[in-house]
């Protein structure tokens, strides 16, 4: 447990003793959520506790059988596929653009691409609520995966922007020099090349709407609410320990996609 | 000749996401701008901004913003700095492991940690029953709905945050340095505190400011783990639009939140660790 490289002289540092446990109590601290909730997750019907003192599935059979619930799961998991859609049809294309292009004003145009992710958030679900009002557009799955889409976009497009600079443009060069289109050597060799990168953007595209609450906590209404709007106002108002369940459930979500999606990453 | 016409031809493959971009962020930012000038029956005014002006609610949780932001941006600077001093030290193999347990947090939903530490930090939750058994039938120490879940609840969200771009600044540094310093009689204090901080300043500059813009905005978390007196700009947005229906008001403080971030996005965007995290974070 102790610190990679031996100093050279000293044999045993103070310092190097305290750093390592410094850095294992953040690290507790860091992953207690992920360690409280599945053991509660469980416990027993009216039990909210940690420890919890029996073992039982009974709340993921709840969650399973509360129509509730389900449906709002459902909801996110359709805006969350058709926010990644939208993200990946978008960025993959704006990536290579701004990373093999030139062309006048690119750095505004990347900025701007970019932007939605520095802007906070309310800003951006108050500007949506009042955009998606004059459509009268508010409480539709439509307009929850546009604004998820600008929302995640920026990020495919980081993450692909990434992968396009670890792949050699010379190979594009000789598509085109062999008598390829910019389109075909972008279809042919570009796309299978940066399918790694792709295939991570979107899964943390993916992860980000289905997670996202302040957006769709503004524009959806109780028919429309997606699972994360109705955690919240859970959490809110009337804590249940089915809570425990779900949350266990996204825990695990977050962790496959997580693993995968840093695996994908590091094979580009 | 060919090949600068295929770079003249990449514009086209950025035209669909700016087009996207001017429809569904551009003009709802701008409806958030214009609301602020407009009456509900759709004339122009300045009583938004007016009411801001002399409104006492708003003063208080404009400071409270600031207050929290800052109170957060430094904790959290002291939990990250020894994590990424630490991950910086290990072989790269241990360290990509340790890194699940940074990672894992990072994109773990804020409503299941926010859950969870209302469960734990609870008056009968598992910590005020440790410090009951320890310290004997106290009463119960409040740890949540006030400043302290706040900062517990921001913390957590933010350490990752920083903890990435102070690694990156650490791991840039040359191992030789210390190495040298050390050969040459420095104790572990001096080396860290002449050679290694110094060197990582522009990560933890970028770290700062980056927590610092994300708190300003921040929503759910003072709304679940604060009380009453923690509110943000964020809740009050929420306040004035749904409970007061008073939208001038309401988009009158994202105009101000806006600008605000914006004036700290620009000074992040002129540091030298910041074009690295703007490069990743966005």
């Amino acid at each position: 447990m102790g610190g990679g490289e031996k100093p050279v002289g000293a044999s045993v540092n103070p310092w190097s003793i305290f750093s390592t446990v410094m850095a294992w109590l953040i690290l507790l601290f860091l992953m207690l959520p992920s360690f409280i909730v599945v053991p509660m997750s469980f416990g027993g019907k009216f039990e909210m506790m940690f420890p919890p003192t029996t073992f039982d599935t009974i709340l993921y059979e709840r969650f399973f059988s509360t129509g509730n619930w389900i449906a709002t799961t459902i909801t996110s998991f359709k805006v969350a596929i058709g926010a990644t859609a939208l993200a990946l049809l978008l960025g993959v294309p704006a990536s290579y653009g701004i990373v093999r292009g030139t062309y006048p004003g690119k750095k505004i145009v990347t900025l701007f691409l970019l932007s939605p992710i520095l802007v906070p958030v309310i800003v951006l679900a108050l500007g949506m609520y009042l955009y998606l009002a004059s459509f009268k557009a508010t409480g539709t799955d439509l307009g929850l995966i546009i604004a998820h889409g600008v929302l995640t976009t920026p990020f495919v497009i980081v993450t692909c922007m990434a992968g396009l600079r670890h792949i050699d443009a010379n190979l594009e060069t000789a598509a085109t020099i062999m008598g390829a289109s910019v389109m075909q050597s972008f279809f042919k060799v570009t796309l299978p090349l940066l399918k790694p990168a792709m295939f991570a953007g979107g899964l943390f595209a993916f992860l980000m709407s289905f997670d996202e609450v302040v957006v769709a906590f503004f524009i959806t209404e109780a028919s429309t609410m997606t699972l994360p709007v109705k955690m919240y106002s859970s959490i809110k108002w009337e804590i249940s320990p089915i809570l425990a369940a779900i949350s266990s459930l996204l825990t695990l979500l977050s962790l496959v996609i997580c693993l995968v999606g840093a695996a994908a990453q590091k094979k580009t | 000749m060919l090949e600068r016409r295929a770079q003249r031809l990449a514009i086209m493959f950025v035209a669909p996401a700016t087009i996207f971009m001017l429809a569904v962020f551009l003009i709802p930012l701008w409806k958030v701008i214009s609301q602020s000038f407009t009456t509900m029956d759709g004339h122009f005014t300045w009583a938004g901004y007016a009411e801001l002006k002399t409104s006492i609610l708003f003063a208080k949780v404009m400071w409270n913003t600031i207050e929290i932001s800052l109170m957060a941006t430094v904790v959290t600077l002291l939990f990250s700095y020894p994590l990424a001093y630490y991950l910086a030290k290990q072989p790269p193999r241990r360290r990509a492991y340790l890194m699940v347990f940074v990672l894992l947090p990072f994109w773990t939903s804020v409503l299941v940690k926010s859950f969870a530490f209302m469960v734990v930090l609870g008056e009968n939750g598992f910590i005020n029953q440790g410090l009951r058994a320890i310290l004997g039938g106290d009463l119960p120490i409040k740890l949540l709905f006030n400043r302290t879940g706040v900062m517990i609840g921001m913390t957590h969200y933010f350490i990752p945050f920083m903890v990435f771009p102070i690694l990156t600044s650490l791991l840039a540094q040359s191992p030789d340095l210390p190495k040298a310093a050390q050969l040459m009689g420095s104790g572990a204090m001096r080396i860290f505190f002449k050679i290694t901080l110094p060197l990582s300043m522009p990560g933890v500059m970028a770290g700062c400011l980056l927590t610092f813009i994300l708190s300003l905005g921040f929503f759910i978390t003072p709304s679940l783990m604060g009380g009453r007196k923690d509110m943000m700009m964020a809740n009050l947005v929420d306040f004035y639009m749904r409970e007061t229906l008073n939208w001038p008001v309401a988009a009158a403080i994202a105009c101000l939140l806006l600008l605000l971030s914006l004036a700290f996005i620009s000074l992040l965007s002129r540091i030298p660790g910041g074009k690295s995290v703007l490069g990743e974070a966005g």
